[in-house]
């Protein structure tokens, strides 16, 4: 028997059944549901004879706006993941006064870190790139991103971190260290279970996709714009992104480093963050803020650009203050890099160390209040139209200043002493990601869902999603801001201070409406796909907008534009529209040419799938299936690399023909334009 | 996809495009490139081992060496010029200077407080 035991140690690594959860059942149940939920999809997929056409023009499209909503959807699917973590760490803490509450600590602890892990790198991050996938390409008037194939390696590279993370439920467990891991609590010695290699190595592969994402979006803006689209003409949304992701490339290689060497010492017996050995812990603060400060403007640079647009669009004026704009976001950029000893003020630096940093972290605010003013100011004098998409952003503005406010009461070093680590914080930063990050990406969610699939987002009920959404947040953060001032730390099991709870019943209370909120926009989603016919956005510019994404169909077609736009100015499309150079435009018969598009490859979901199997076996040291895993995405790199035929040619009379319908249905608007 | 390419191409060349030179003049390039590669990493062993020139000083050469072989990298094997096609690279390269410069300088400067104001536990046992 010894000989048998020995080897299934060495064929499955510290894998057996005592992995599955059996004993505890709350994640086990869901686990089951959504393992029977993805089956009974996958069925449905496969019996309807839907799977070739998922495989050819969805999982293997490099077509940037299809890997944008893709982006989008793995968002909103970890929305509710990281949603539901929320829900019972409120119905938690409403609960666990002078009693242990429902949730074992060490499940609690596993929650508030995977809450916190979903929500910034599987909820903020894909939505933000996803929105810029879907929307850059097209503000610049050009035909997809600069590599295409890259892109659609990124996408399925965050995914397989989103299935490690998701994994954990059913197969071992998560970290209990929260979102960061911080060591010692994160080394060996601590943390001697799977859950921390869960942690590390899903977000190194879902990293190295995201710094994939990050190039190749640099690339497409710096390299890849229309005709005339020079760098004061582009739009605002595609300032940001360029700010965000040169933040991406310039940050994240920092977190792949950190964690490398947190995975050096729990795997082999390295001392870079231990108590002994010289290891220094400090170390990991430090480093892991260095990137963490500048994830934050990562999140909510792009977050920006899209209120700028949204705010312009629906006061039906040009943007207050263009250049003063792209003079505070590439402003942010760089001070981003300069704030994030803020995160560790108490750790004891000293007075002049924190001075520096602190201040540092307020001069920051400047510029972020100029985009405040430049909004107030466009929408100034306008004639401002409040769809859903406006009433985000009027809301986000009111959010995020309180937000704000309270992040320059926390960069005061000795208010901060008294403030880290309570619940003061947690509110604090609740309130900049959600009434900036996803405020901003449901807006832009609702500004170019149009876009993306040729109608619009039933108004009713995404007016309700955002009330309840909106007061749903104030009513759930609040009372964090004042039981922080009264003391209460964050990620608390349970506590025994009477003050305390009447605070956290307001907050699960207010949750309760968020989830409101959250149940109207999926609502909202099934409402307006039932009713696509009457939502039919046939002309393309369903709000009307002024850059160039709504000089073409939506959804547009594959090669974005049959000629390439020629832009003579801020705000193209607008620009085009008042001098009706569209219409005499349209009644030309434009000469059509063939156009090259790149091939669909399955590259990025195979190389996904062996990252997947790479990652699985790290964390449970099998190792025969780590070379296997990494054999196969070096074998799926090179015969890409090999590739024969890389592009494929759309004949001129089939560009023809599908630019005629839109050019139709346009001429039809521009015409009804011109009796009213 | 290639017209958009070829749009800029007369001002600005897309990292890793290059002007149109013979092959022979390129492989000129690599090899002096390599030759000064190789000419400083041995100064640099050489210096580290000698006693022909002033011991304190061997530091300082061998950090003047490495950034010269920075250079040399950056010139002769990523291209990077002064020409106006070149605007984008000179660019990024600041802008990663500038981080790595804020990152690596602040890192010291904080961990170096750290360490004065909260030595480790051993440290702290010397001292009393």
């Amino acid at each position: 028997m010894p000989v048998v035991r020995t080897v299934e140690a060495t064929m499955l690594g510290k894998l057996d059944w005592s992995a599955i959860p059996f004993d505890q059942p709350i994640p086990l149940v869901a686990g089951a549901v959504v393992l029977v939920a993805i089956l009974a999809v996958l069925i449905w997929v496969v019996v309807k004879g839907h799977l070739p056409y998922l495989w050819h023009e969805w999982i293997t499209s490099v077509d940037h706006k299809r890997i944008g909503v893709m982006y989008i959807l793995l968002a909103s699917v970890m929305l509710l993941r990281g949603g539901s973590d929320a829900i019972m760490m409120r119905i938690q803490q409403a609960v666990a006064y002078q009693s242990q509450g429902y949730l074992p600590p060490e499940h609690y602890n596993q929650i508030f870190s995977a809450h916190g892990t979903i929500m910034i790198f599987f909820v903020a991050m894909p939505f933000v790139i996803g929105l810029m996938n879907l929307v850059v390409p097209l503000q610049l008037g050009v035909r997809d991103v600069a590599f295409p194939t890259l892109n659609s390696v990124g996408f399925w590279l965050t995914a397989t971190g989103a299935l490690l993370v998701n994994l954990s439920l059913v197969i071992g467990e998560f970290a209990r260290t929260g979102w960061l891991a911080f060591p010692p609590l994160s080394e060996l010695s601590y943390s001697p279970g799977v859950g921390v290699d869960y942690y590390a190595w899903s977000l190194q592969i879902s990293g190295v996709g995201t710094l994939v994402a990050g190039i190749n979006l640099v690339t497409t803006v710096l390299k890849l714009r229309t005709k005339g689209m020079n760098y004061l003409r582009m739009p605002m949304f595609c300032w940001t992104t360029l700010a965000s992701n040169l933040l991406i490339v310039a940050a994240f290689p920092i977190l792949t480093a950190t964690l490398a060497m947190l995975l050096l010492d729990r795997y082999l017996g390295f001392h870079f963050f231990t108590n002994e050995a010289g290891g220094n812990v400090m170390m990991f603060m430090n480093l892991i803020w260095a990137w963490g400060h500048p994830e934050v403007y990562i999140l909510v640079l792009p977050a920006f650009g899209i209120f700028s647009e949204v705010v312009s669009t629906f006061s039906g004026k040009a943007l207050f203050g263009y250049r003063s704009m792209v003079l505070a976001t590439m402003a942010i950029c760089v001070v981003s890099f300069m704030v994030w000893l803020h995160h560790f003020f108490t750790m004891g630096a000293g007075p002049d160390v924190n001075a520096i940093f602190g201040i540092a972290s307020m001069i920051i605010a400047i510029p972020t209040g100029v985009k405040i003013y430049n909004w107030l100011f466009t929408m100034y004098g306008g004639r401002i139209r409040f769809a859903t998409p406006m009433l985000w952003s009027v809301g986000f503005m009111v959010t995020f200043i309180i937000g704000g406010l309270t992040g320059v009461l926390l960069a005061v070093p000795p208010a901060d002493f008294m403030l880290h680590n309570s619940m003061f914080l947690v509110a604090h930063f609740h309130n900049v990601i959600i009434g900036g990050v996803l405020f901003g990406a449901f807006a832009g969610f609702e500004y170019w869902f149009p876009k993306a699939f040729g109608f619009r987002l039933d108004e009713r009920w995404g007016k309700a999603a955002f009330w309840f959404t909106f007061l749903g947040f104030f009513a759930t953060f609040v009372p964090l801001y004042v039981a922080g001032m009264l003391g209460m730390t964050r990620r608390m099991q349970h506590y025994d201070v009477a003050a305390w709870r009447p605070w956290m019943i307001v907050a699960a209370f207010g949750m309760a409406v968020l989830t409101i909120g959250v149940v109207c926009q999926i609502v909202q989603l099934v409402v307006s796909i039932r009713n696509r016919e009457a939502l039919r956005d046939r002309t393309g510019d369903p709000w009307d907008g002024r850059s160039l994404e709504w000089a073409t169909s939506s959804p547009p077609p594959v090669f974005n534009f049959a000629f390439n736009p020629d832009v003579r100015g801020e705000d193209a499309y607008w620009d085009m529209k008042a001098r009706a150079q569209q219409q005499s435009l349209e009644h030309e018969v434009p000469e059509y040419r063939d156009i090259e598009m790149p091939r669909n490859s399955p590259t990025g979901f195979v190389c996904a799938f062996f990252a997947t199997i790479m990652g699985f076996a790290l964390i449970w040291h099998i190792w025969w299936m780590v070379i296997l895993g990494g054999l196969g995405a070096f074998a799926t790199f090179v015969v890409f690399a090999w590739r024969d035929h890389d592009e494929y040619v759309i004949p001129a009379e089939e560009v023809a023909r599908i630019d005629r319908v839109n050019l139709e249905e346009r001429r039809g608007l521009v015409s009804m334009a011109g009796a009213t | 996809m290639s017209d958009q390419m070829h749009m800029h191409a007369e001002h600005d060349l897309a990292p890793g495009d290059e002007e149109q030179h013979s092959v022979g003049v390129r492989i000129l390039g690599y090899v002096i490139g390599l030759a000064l590669a190789l000419l400083l990493t041995g100064t640099s062993f050489f210096i580290a081992g000698t006693d022909l020139v002033w011991q304190p000083s061997i530091p300082v050469a061998l950090i003047v060496l490495a950034i010269a072989q920075m250079g040399v990298h950056l010139v002769f094997f990523l291209h990077i010029t002064t020409g106006p096609d070149n605007t984008n690279n000179v660019l990024a390269l600041a802008f990663g200077l500038l981080v790595v410069f804020l990152v690596v300088g602040g890192t010291v400067w904080i961990m170096a407080h750290l360490n004065a104001n909260m030595p480790p536990m051993d440290q702290i046992m010397r001292m009393q």
